[in-house]
């Protein structure tokens, strides 16, 4: 390949894929702004960021899922401009994606996921013979012990991303991209997993590997990018680089002022404590308030008979206080909340108490009276009653409010309530009989806010909050949990964004594979800690 | 979205016009006072049972049972009556809780092992079509004994005396529109924003038109037929459940976002099952009165009615996924069916004919409803 006059001039001639000042914006956002970045022949380079910070966009680029045309900058394959249209176009020129979410299709076997829509034929027909021998024969190349006859849906998640690999090598794939391969993996079948990259490499296979693990990232790379907030900001040589480097290129931005000054049931009592005798710093600790919602060595499994997810998490909130929690994809975050207000597991063991009385058969529709209120993650797709109007929507939780017996709905009594919220709340739309599903992200939001809100809860669940908007309509958002709890509710925030986690949180607990990995107080926190105390360093554990 | 609604609800009307034309050139019979009061009381039976099938196919569900468990429902009650002797009003009564019972545990089944209801409807069909056939082990029964009237017989043979139609309309325009005026007075008192008055009082004129000459049009014949007052008090509960209680906003929600209903707090389970119950009831009213309206319960009673009444709430502009849909398109829809069905019948069009027509409508409306998801 390098024999090509072409791919000399301007690039070293190991060079198989680079990216050039690439920039892709969706509305209100700019996903990657000018990153540049190259992969050479046989080397295993390792995307490393916050969650946000652009690697899932840069791969879908690369990959031909966000088409040629709908960024600025240039793909260049062994110094060639290329255009990809397609997934197709960037898998003919040797570019395999492996992501989560797995390619394969469980009820078929293994040798014809292998060689899914490109099965070996005899006339029409499809040649399983030559089709079982040779996929055989791949996974003997692998090292891989699986009959190819088997379904997919029989083997454990690890071997299933062997056999996307196994695919994608058989299709001549030069580059491999590898997003997360490790998440959901064992610590053995990590070491498999590892063995078989480092044996492509030796094979001049590239690979991009992309991952949350920086010990797997210092055990496999030759080279290190960071991005942050969509740019690659330096590329590094794994044999001269320290965790504690990469970490600090991670987080490394100032904290901004977007973060209102907020009132806080504890702040005046920190205040205090520098100057008032201990003796009456008893009486004025916000402790003496009950806590609203708390938790004690609460297990979780995901369904009936597995083992639990979540693990012996205890935490509290009182009333006026912001909790935070932080850590990284899959850690839990989104299944803790969605378990607190009953939609999510199986609880394995632990209590937990909201407003001191215990909550044990928790649903959403109980939670809601308890007092204990989600706004979730995914708007579209848990939120939002989409083909329905904006006041449908915030008044969908709390319709008890305007039912008069029997149980007729008091509908102006309904429409001012939604208009109320529609005005504080500034929904950008003309009325509240617009369309939910035609609005932007940050006033779905604002939708999704909104419907919690009218419930009248004690306790508010905020998933990502800020996720997808845009800084003005964040801003409003970080004022609004400002007036929740200047209101004396509790508010307890997830969210991938740090500088936001640290901004707005009294008290920030990081979760690290279903645990706590940390738990920090306003004054201790530091992008660096709770960045550790997420990755809860393999070494540690 | 606007402009598509706009156009459909006028499409809705002219195709009306448009068979009711075609059917009239064809046949003058079909205008006349006997066929179209005929046609009323087809159009109450096929409307009562849309009405039922409307409120599952908002929450994104199907019910294809109804048609069996209408000549199920006719069948006990029929058999009950002639076989057994028992006073009508008893009879129905019973008949009616089977159907309410039948129709709950079928809810439950549907949510409780979250099977879709495509599949346990069907299978109600079957077990239903069978149980009907057991229950009048394949002969005909008539609803009343030795020609005499009761309550069963009397449902698609009694007509109001005219000047009890005439007063009746006025009654209800009359309380039609005080609650108008009332939530107009209501929705101003909070500054909330109301149709304007030109159109408003056009509505009305043609309120006050249509019910008054419908009357005037069956008191012609014989009268106005008492399941117009059936299909009347039903279509106002449905009315009433899906636009003025939280059941029916659920119903809306759930079928528009079943998860986001759930994690609303809404009660999802719960609805459903009231759906299939209230199913339930509309099979049990339109059962008794296609039944009466045979004069007797046969095997072929309520055959392939599922798809009359799926094909009604789908012309009416219901969303077979969910989540869209109103009381006043399925009534339109029904009629639409209706006056195809009848005046089918009216011209002796073969049964082969008449299948393949009714399929056509069925496929045209769902085509219809795949566009205007686009």
């Amino acid at each position: 390949m390098s024999a090509d006059p072409q791919s000399a001039i301007g690039n070293r001639p190991s060079e198989i894929l680079s990216a050039h000042a690439l920039t892709k914006r969706f509305p209100g956002v700019v996903a990657l702004s000018g990153v540049a970045f190259d992969l050479r022949a046989g080397e295993i380079h390792a995307l490393c960021g916050e969650n946000g910070a652009g690697k899932s966009t840069l791969i879908k680029l690369l990959a031909g899922i966000h088409p040629h045309g709908s960024y600025e900058g240039e793909l260049r394959v062994e110094g060639r401009p290329v255009a990809f249209q397609s997934i197709r176009d960037a898998e003919a020129a040797g570019i395999a994606v492996i992501t989560q979410e797995f390619a394969l299709i469980d009820e078929l076997s293994v040798a014809e996921n292998i060689f899914l829509g490109r099965a070996p034929r005899r006339g029409w027909r499809v040649d399983w013979l030559e089709m079982h021998r040779r996929a055989a024969a791949l996974l003997a190349d692998f090292g891989l012990s699986i009959p190819p006859e088997v379904p997919v849906r029989t083997l454990g998640i690890g071997q299933k991303q062997l056999i996307e690999i196994v695919r994608a090598m058989d299709k001549h794939s030069r580059v491999l991209v590898l997003d997360e391969p490790t998440a959901a993996l064992t610590g053995q079948e990590v070491v498999v997993l590892l063995d078989h990259l480092r044996r492509l490499r030796a094979q001049g296979t590239a690979c991009i590997y992309i991952s949350h693990k920086l010990d797997e990232v210092f055990a496999l790379a030759d080279r290190i990018t960071v991005l942050r907030d969509g740019a690659s900001i330096v590329t590094l040589d794994r044999a001269s680089a320290t965790v504690g480097a990469v970490i600090k290129h991670m987080v490394g931005r100032e904290i901004t002022d977007l973060f209102p000054k907020r009132w806080s049931a504890l702040s005046p009592t920190r205040f205090q404590d520098e100057r008032t005798p201990s003796s009456q710093r008893l009486e004025d600790k916000p402790l003496h308030l009950e806590p609203l919602l708390a938790v004690h060595a609460l297990n979780v499994a995901r369904a009936h008979g597995e083992p639990p997810f979540l693990r012996d998490l205890s935490f509290e909130v009182r009333p006026g206080e912001v909790l935070g929690f932080g850590g990284l994809m899959g850690a839990g975050r989104t299944e803790l909340l969605m378990h607190l207000f009953g939609a999510w597991g199986r609880r394995t063991g632990g209590t937990v108490l909201v407003r001191g009385a215990a909550y044990d058969d928790a649903s959403p529709r109980t939670s809601i009276t308890r007092g204990l209120v989600l706004a979730t993650e995914d708007r579209r797709r848990y939120g939002l009653v989409l083909p329905q109007s904006i006041g449908f929507n915030l008044s969908l939780s709390s319709l008890a409010q305007f039912t008069r017996p029997p149980a007729r709905l008091d509908q102006p009594a309904e429409h001012r309530r939604n208009q109320q919220l529609f005005d504080a709340l500034r929904i950008k739309a003309p009325d509240q009989d617009a369309r939910a599903g035609g609005l932007s992200g940050g006033n779905q939001q604002k939708v999704v806010l909104g419907k919690a809100l009218m419930t009248e809860p004690a306790v508010v669940m905020l998933d990502e909050p800020t996720r997808g908007i845009d800084v003005g309509a964040k801003l409003e958002v970080y004022e609004l949990v400002n007036q929740l709890t200047r209101d004396g509710r509790a508010v307890i925030l997830v969210s991938s964004e740090l500088p936001e986690l640290m901004g707005m949180s009294d008290r920030i607990i990081m979760l690290s594979h279903g645990r706590i990995g940390g738990e920090f107080t306003r004054g201790e926190f530091s992008p660096e800690k709770l960045l550790a105390a997420a990755m809860g360093r393999r070494e540690a554990a | 979205m606007k402009a598509r609604v706009s156009f459909q609800n006028l499409a809705m009307p002219l195709a009306l016009i448009g068979i009711g034309a075609f059917f009239a050139l064809q046949e003058p019979a079909f205008l006349g006072s006997r066929n179209l009061t005929q046609l009323i009381v087809e159009f109450s039976i096929i409307g009562t049972l849309a009405l039922g099938m409307f409120m599952i196919l908002l929450t994104g569900q199907i019910d294809l049972s109804v048609g069996s468990g209408v000549g199920l429902v006719g069948g006990i009650a029929a058999v009950l009556v002639f076989q057994q002797g028992w006073p009508a009003p008893a009879a129905l009564l019973a008949a009616f809780a089977a159907a309410v019972i039948l129709w709950t545990l079928m809810g439950t089944l549907v949510v409780r092992q979250r099977i879709p209801s495509f599949i346990i409807t069907l299978g109600g069909l079957l077990i239903f079509k069978g149980l009907f056939w057991l229950v009048i082990q394949n002969s005909t029964i008539p609803v009343s004994r030795g020609d005499q009237d009761n309550l069963y017989s009397l449902l698609t043979t009694y007509y109001l005396p005219g000047s009890i139609g005439r007063a009746l309309a006025v009654g209800i325009i009359a309380a039609l529109g005080v609650l108008a005026w009332r939530s107009r007075a209501a929705r101003r008192a909070h500054g909330l924003p109301v149709r304007p008055a030109g159109r408003e009082s056009a509505r009305w004129v043609a309120l006050v038109v249509g019910v008054i000459g419908l009357v005037e049009v069956c008191n012609q014949f014989r009268g106005v037929p008492l399941t117009l007052l059936i299909l009347a008090a039903t279509a106002g509960a449905v009315y009433f459940l899906t636009r003025h209680t939280p059941f029916g906003r659920y119903l809306y929600a759930i079928g528009g976002n079943e998860e986001a209903a759930a994690l609303s707090g809404i009660p999802v389970n719960r609805v459903l099952i009231g759906a299939y119950l209230l199913m339930g009831i509309a099979v049990a009213l339109t059962g008794f009165m296609t039944t009466a309206y045979s004069g007797s319960s046969t095997t072929t009673v309520g055959d392939l009615m599922e798809l009359d009444a799926i094909a009604a709430c789908v012309i009416g502009g219901t969303a077979l996924r969910g989540g869209r849909g109103s009381v006043g398109g399925v009534i339109f829809g029904a009629l639409i069916m209706t006056a195809l069905l009848n005046g089918m019948t009216l011209l002796a069009v073969s049964p082969e004919i008449k299948f393949i027509a009714r399929g056509g409508v069925l496929t045209l409306a769902v085509w219809m409803d795949v566009k205007l998801r686009k």
